[in-house]
């Protein structure tokens, strides 16, 4: 009983002693615009050991140098927390002077059209960011009044960028005598190829985002900018009925009817896409750069990437951005942070490390597979390729996409009763976007 | 101290071994029942384990279910060190420590008005406590957001204690109050004849006889709190002031997943939750079998 009572009254006090203590020290007063500002309060989420990561480091780093006497309080978030919260984060005066978030008209694009994002607009053409980053970049950066990604105002600026290619294990192919594809068509041999040898040539995720992307990677073989304008930034209305929509899902549930995607991977998550490709059970695998790290320490097999064979086109785009929240107490300071993450060797040390550049030398690069996955980006960004990704253009349209194409992979559904499943939400959301 | 031991049901035989005999078979029956529900509660657990100790690459090729191919503890030290553990350990401590004890204080003092003063509408209060248990919290959150802001208490641990303080107390209050409309009316006369006023009551007589209840509403308040994921998540946006369960969902990206460091993650901050378990499991149990005295 007496114990009891102790430790109640111990944890009590502790509980008022903590608080009490965690308030006085957020209580750091600062200065509007913040030039003279004393403190810059920085926020990502890329783990420790990544490309950014390590650039980011060096980067504050960097800044610490030229700007002596100011602290940088950095903190490295949860995606997690950011994805959920920024907004209320941001809204209070709790929140960071600087921050990376999410790219995408449902985060940014939201943020930015209620006020809480401050316009770079100024700055980026002061600094030269606005020469620095290619059109298809910078549609991810800009958003009008309306929160609509394209064109507007500044309210981001993205350091590196990510974009969707095939990824090969080079020892499955010698084991099976099966040279490395260079066009479409040598692509589809090739997965032939394997079939014939009881291999199905790709892995693919029903559950996640990867079989959408396999699909908008397909339907962009047929596409030009005007389908990706119509498309993603509600230009003109989308015929899902013709092509390239319609090849799109002919095609993929063609690779399903072939033995190419297997009927299992319906269910099966980008994870166990990702581990089957580390691990040598598949030869190939269609996704994006994020996974280039990870391949690059784990995997023990020989093995490469290139660009999806005949395709202008890759899904993809800008890599998250750095933001500068109105509640910023120190903005010229993040503006300076901003213009040193964007320095030719904060870049190149993103690209030594596995990472996309948004402005790669790729002469900087040392490693011969680090230089082939930018190069390979600067090919698609220099010819205005990216085309972002199939679920950004509605809110929720990701869980339409996943429950559409996991249906063509078992089979349950036809292409044209897919097509008819997702443009439905798309119309109904455009609609509520635009208003029209 | 209330008596806290039962005593079999069944009439002591003087026939006892051959009835242990004769129900032989069942026993075995139940006995390998209860082994394999045990097992199999216990699967997850292992494979935590296994992939708590292996590299990320060791998964990624063998899989979750393989065995290890070498004692890989860089994932226990990374996330230790990544996540600042131990001021995430006191954190939680703190945060589930003080609601356990401010809500079994709360639920007592509130369902001794209502079971046991007899409030007017005490139904409906009771039922309005059981509502407030039942709100989803993502209902919650946003009203939740703009009052600790307009008080000054957001991204302050306070505010999830007074928070959770409510919330637990209002499952506290539903099941005590029930608890105390039942207790018996002769005790409560005979004490105010004593001349005990209401407090002392509450002290003296209702307080001892309600320990066990309340050190299951301690243990499984603190559990929960404990647990806790969105709440902390909005409301505590510091790294300095963040829980157990937010530092672990730090570990995930945006589009990628690091099993063995989630998994060795998972590990450390079971360990605490284990022990205060341990240590606290007579008190449970004890607690949970008080009310077979009557």
């Amino acid at each position: 009983m007496g114990r009891f009572r102790k430790l109640g009254v111990a944890v009590a006090l502790a509980a008022i002693a903590g608080t009490t203590l965690a308030a006085c020290g957020s209580d750091d007063g600062g200065a509007a615009e913040g030039s003279d500002a004393k403190v810059l309060k920085l926020w990502h989420y890329e783990s420790e050991n990544s490309a950014m990561g390590i650039a980011w480091d060096k980067a504050i780093e960097i800044f610490k140098t030229e700007h002596p006497g100011v602290q940088v309080t950095f903190e490295r978030k949860a995606f997690e927390q950011i994805q959920q919260n920024a907004g209320m984060i941001i809204n209070s005066d709790e929140g960071p002077d600087i921050m990376e978030y999410n790219k995408g008209n449902a985060t940014a694009g939201l943020l930015s059209s209620q006020g809480l994002l401050t316009d770079l607009t100024e700055e980026a053409t002061k600094r030269g960011w606005d020469k620095e980053l290619s059109p298809s970049l910078q549609t991810t950066a800009r958003y009008s009044d309306k929160g609509v990604m394209g064109e507007g105002n500044w309210y981001g600026v993205p350091n590196y960028g990510e974009y969707v290619m095939v990824y090969y294990n080079k020892d499955l192919f010698d084991k099976n005598g099966i040279a490395v594809p260079t066009t479409y068509d040598e692509f589809t041999q090739a997965m032939d190829k394997f079939v014939a040898k009881g291999i199905t040539p790709l892995a693919e995720a029903g559950a996640e985002y990867p079989a959408g992307q396999l699909f908008y990677q397909l339907a962009l073989s047929k596409a030009d900018r005007s389908f990706v304008d119509n498309y993603q930034l509600y230009k003109n209305p989308v015929d899902f009925k013709a092509d390239p929509l319609k090849y799109g899902a002919e095609t993929f549930a063609d690779y399903v009817a072939k033995g190419y995607v297997s009927k299992e991977s319906a269910s099966l998550k980008a994870e166990d896409m990702g581990t089957a490709f580390i691990s040598g059970k598949a030869p190939m695998i269609v996704s994006g750069s994020w996974w280039y790290g990870r391949f690059k320490d784990e995997m023990k097999a020989n093995w490469d990437s290139f660009l999806f064979p005949g395709n202008k086109f890759s899904a993809g785009s800008s890599g998250n951005l750095w933001v500068v929240p109105t509640s910023s107490k120190a903005k010229s300071l993040a503006y300076d942070f901003i213009d040193i993450t964007m320095r030719p060797e904060i870049q190149a040390l993103i690209g030594n490390n596995g990472g996309v550049p948004v402005k790669a030398d790729a002469s900087q690069i040392t490693d011969p597979k680090n230089k082939k996955l930018i190069e390979n980006f600067n090919t698609v960004s220099s010819q205005d390729g990216l085309a972002f990704y199939p679920d950004w253009p509605v809110p929720g349209y990701y869980d339409v996409l996943v429950s559409g194409f996991q249906s063509l992979i078992n089979g349950s559904k036809t292409p044209d009763q897919v097509l008819d499943a997702i443009a439905k939400p798309y119309d109904d959301g455009v609609k509520e976007i635009t208003g029209k | 101290m209330a008596v806290t031991t039962i005593t079999a049901g069944r009439p002591k035989s003087p026939r006892k071994s051959s009835d242990r005999h004769r129900r032989g078979v069942s026993r075995w029956i139940i006995l390998a029942l209860v082994t394999i529900a045990a097992l199999a509660m216990l699967v997850p657990f292992v494979f935590m384990l296994l992939n708590a100790f292996k590299s990320p690459g060791d998964y990624s090729t063998g899989g979750p279910l393989s065995w290890p191919s070498e004692f890989y503890t860089k994932g226990l030290s990374n996330y230790w060190h990544q996540v600042n553990f131990p001021l995430k350990l006191w954190n939680s401590l703190l945060i589930a420590g003080s609601v356990a004890v401010l809500g079994v204080v709360v639920s007592l003092l509130n369902a001794y008005a209502l079971g046991i003063g007899r409030v007017k509408g005490r139904l409906w209060i009771v039922g309005l406590f059981l509502l407030a248990n039942m709100l989803p919290q993502e209902a919650l959150i946003y009203p939740l957001y703009y009052a600790a802001k307009q008080v000054g208490l957001y991204n302050t641990q306070l505010s999830v204690i007074i928070i959770f303080t409510v919330i637990q107390s209002a499952f506290g209050t539903y099941l005590l109050a029930s608890v105390l409309s039942t207790f018996p009316k002769s005790v409560l006369e005979a004490a105010s004849l004593d001349g005990a006023g209401k407090w002392t009551v509450l002290w003296r007589v209702v307080f001892p006889n309600l320990r066990p209840t309340l050190a299951v509403l301690l243990i499984f308040f603190f559990i929960w709190t404990w647990n806790e994921f969105l709440i902390p998540l909005v409301m505590l946006i510091d790294n300095s002031t963040q829980t157990i369960p937010v530092a672990l969902a730090s570990l995930q990206g945006d589009r990628l997943m690091d099993a063995p460091t989630t998994n060795a993650g998972a590990l450390i901050s079971l360990i605490p939750a284990v022990l205060f378990f341990i240590i606290f499991q007579r008190t449970l149990s004890r607690g949970i079998t008080a009310g077979a005295e009557k």
